[in-house]
Formats: structure tokens, C-alpha cells, sequence
């Protein structure tokens, strides 16, 4: 998925609008039912993709902040904590 | 003297269901002695009564069926439900680590990686040994199934060879697989991939073990002419199993080797 600068400037803007009205996480049909498990690990996952990616670029990583919300509303703090140490341990076994 | 007026079997009393039942006795309460209090004696006292059992009890199955003449048609029926019911049971034995794999590969956890192979696992190529293994098993199929043509058209000498020739590559799989074991880059105690890989594959080993075991003794039986080629289901029984094992193997390939890598 590759997008022009042009194409990223529009969307940080949009990304600004939905960051600004954000409440809780919407709903996902991804994750329809009740184990929302992978809903969190698919979001922080996401977000620190999304960093790392828009990082190569030298862009702003402003756009990446949503998944950020997402998984900040969903997980549990403990796991946020373990996952965060594992990933500065380089022992963080989702591929990122 | 009377004679019985009815073509079942009314089997004399036996010890072997009493010295069979002290054994597993014996090997259960043996395991948790060792696991406790670290001595092997009652469990392989267990083991060896259990052997015994059933040496015994087969040679006397032997006894009454090829030598005495009691496994009439209904009598073989029932022996043919019997041998069903029991590679049934089986099947849904394997049937549970099957559910087990699936259970962990389809919905792989954060604790993995989210993905299946886990991270860090290198899965064994299916398309090395494991393929030869599958190769070896049926080919065994094949052998198998001449060795019971070569029974029922009284090709004595035929039957002999490819009854060996059975038995031989169910030790080269068995073989192939020790080796494989040896050499994997991972082990049982690695996650929940380990503990699915080794405890089907291993159980699965195990029954090559036995059946090859069970073809064993009916090549035993062939070169001692107890088979005519109209009655001779315990060769019938051995290839049953045979093939229930290769089967088995299919499915650990497909699930296991070829889809779960």
C-alpha cells in the first residue's frame, strides 16, 4: 500500500477531524463478537507498524495516532506494559 | 460328554483379564511412585505383567481359534465388530489432538505472535523427509494389500515377501521419523507448537510401532501356515490397523506438516 505525499498530507488532515471527535473505539467488523482480544493486538500492532513505516519515509506519523487511541480504549494496561518492555527487550513476538 | 449345540464360542476361564487389569494397576500407580518418589520398580513390574498379558492372552486366541477350530463364521463376526469398534475408538483418540491443533493454529494467540508457524518456530520442511515419509507409508499400503492377495490365492511364498516387505518399511518410517525427532530445531517444550507437534506425531509413532508389531507376528503366523486362504482375519485385523496408521499419517501431514507450516 503506497500512497504520494500529496495523498498523506489529505489524510492527516481527515485523521485530525476523526482524532478530534474520538470517543471510544467504533466498531469493528474485523472483531464482530464478543473476544475482542485480537481487536487490541491487531490495533498496537498497527500502530507501531504504521510508525515504523511512516518513520522510513521521514513523514509525520500524526496519521498513526488513531491506532494508538484504539488500542489505548481496548487494552488491558498490563498487557500495553508487557508488550511495551517486550518490544524495548526485542523479545515483542508480533512482527512489527 | 455334551456338545455344544450352537456355533459361539463359550470361552474356558482365563487369568489374563485379572493379571491385565493388576498391570495397568501396577503401571498407573508405578508412574505417579516415580514421578514422586523417583523409583521405576512398580511401573516396570506393571509393564512387564502387562506384557506378559498379552503374549498369553494372544497365544491363547491363537490356540482356540487356529488350532482348536472355535472362530466359526458368527464367532469371526464378532471379531470382525470387535477389531471395527476398537480402530474406531481410536480415531476418535487422534481425533481429540487433532481438535487440539486446530484449537491453537486456527486462532494463533498474542503470546505467539498472532501467527502460525509462532515466531521463532522454524517448521520441518514438508517436502523433505516428511514427504518420503508419507511415501514409505503408502507404499506399505501397497505391500500390504498384495500380502493379502498372495494369502487368499494361496501364494505361500509371495505372502511371505511382501508381508516383510511390509514390515520393513514400517521400520523405515520409523526410522526416518527417530531421525527427524533427533534433528528437529524445536521441541516438545516449545509452546504450544511443540506440545501439538510431538504429542500427535509421537502418539501416531507409537501406533506404526505396534502396528508393525501386530504385522510382525502375523508374518510369524503365515511362515507357521496358520492362515488358509479362506480364514485368516488376524492378518485381516493387522491390516486394518495398517492402514487405519497410514490414514492417521495423511492427516498429520496435510494439518500438521503441509498446512501448519
Amino acid at each position: 500500500m503506497y500512497f504520494s505525499l500529496s495523498e498523506l498530507r489529505v489524510m492527516a488532515e481527515d485523521i485530525q477531524q476523526k482524532l478530534e471527535k474520538y470517543r471510544t473505539a467504533p466498531f469493528d467488523a474485523r472483531f464482530p463478537n464478543q473476544n475482542q482480544t485480537r481487536n487490541c493486538w491487531q490495533n498496537y500492532v498497527d500502530f507501531y507498524r504504521c510508525q515504523k513505516a511512516l518513520d522510513a519515509k521521514g513523514v509525520d506519523t500524526a496519521p498513526c495516532d488513531w491506532y494508538k487511541r484504539v488500542y489505548k480504549s481496548l487494552c488491558p494496561l498490563s498487557w500495553i506494559e508487557k508488550w511495551d518492555t517486550q518490544r524495548e527487550d526485542g523479545t515483542f513476538p508480533g512482527k512489527i | 460328554m455334551a456338545h455344544q449345540a450352537h456355533a459361539y464360542h463359550m470361552v474356558d476361564p482365563s487369568p489374563w483379564p485379572l493379571t491385565g487389569a493388576i498391570a495397568a494397576l501396577l503401571m498407573t500407580s508405578g508412574l505417579a511412585i516415580w514421578f514422586h518418589f523417583h523409583s521405576t520398580t512398580l511401573m516396570t513390574l506393571g509393564l512387564i505383567l502387562l506384557l506378559l498379558t498379552m503374549y498369553q492372552w494372544w497365544r491363547d486366541i491363537i490356540r482356540e481359534g487356529t488350532f482348536q477350530g472355535h472362530h466359526t463364521p458368527p464367532v469371526q463376526k464378532g471379531l470382525r465388530y470387535g477389531m471395527i469398534l476398537f480402530i474406531t475408538s481410536e480415531v476418535f483418540f487422534f481425533l481429540g489432538f487433532f481438535w487440539a491443533f486446530y484449537h491453537s493454529s486456527l486462532a494463533p494467540t498474542p503470546e505467539l505472535g498472532g501467527c502460525w508457524p509462532p515466531t521463532g518456530i522454524t517448521p520441518l520442511d514438508p517436502f523433505e523427509v516428511p514427504l518420503l515419509n508419507t511415501a514409505v507409508l503408502l507404499a506399505s499400503g501397497v505391500t500390504v494389500t498384495w500380502a493379502h492377495h498372495s494369502i487368499m490365492e494361496g501364494e505361500r511364498k509371495q505372502a511371505i515377501q511382501s508381508l516383510a516387505l511390509t514390515i520393513l518399511l514400517g521400520f523405515y518410517f520409523t526410522a526416518l521419523q527417530a531421525m527427524e525427532y533427533y534433528e528437529a530445531p524445536f521441541t516438545i517444550a516449545d509452546g504450544v507448537y511443540g506440545s501439538t507437534f510431538f504429542v500427535a506425531t509421537g502418539f501416531h509413532g507409537l501406533h506404526v510401532i505396534i502396528g508393525s508389531t501386530f504385522l510382525a507376528v502375523c508374518l510369524l503366523r503365515q511362515i507357521q501356515y496358520h492362515f488358509t486362504s479362506e480364514h485368516h482375519f488376524g492378518f485381516e485385523a493387522a491390516a486394518w490397523y495398517w492402514h487405519f496408521v497410514d490414514v492417521v499419517w495423511l492427516f498429520l501431514y496435510v494439518s500438521i506438516y503441509w498446512w501448519g507450516s
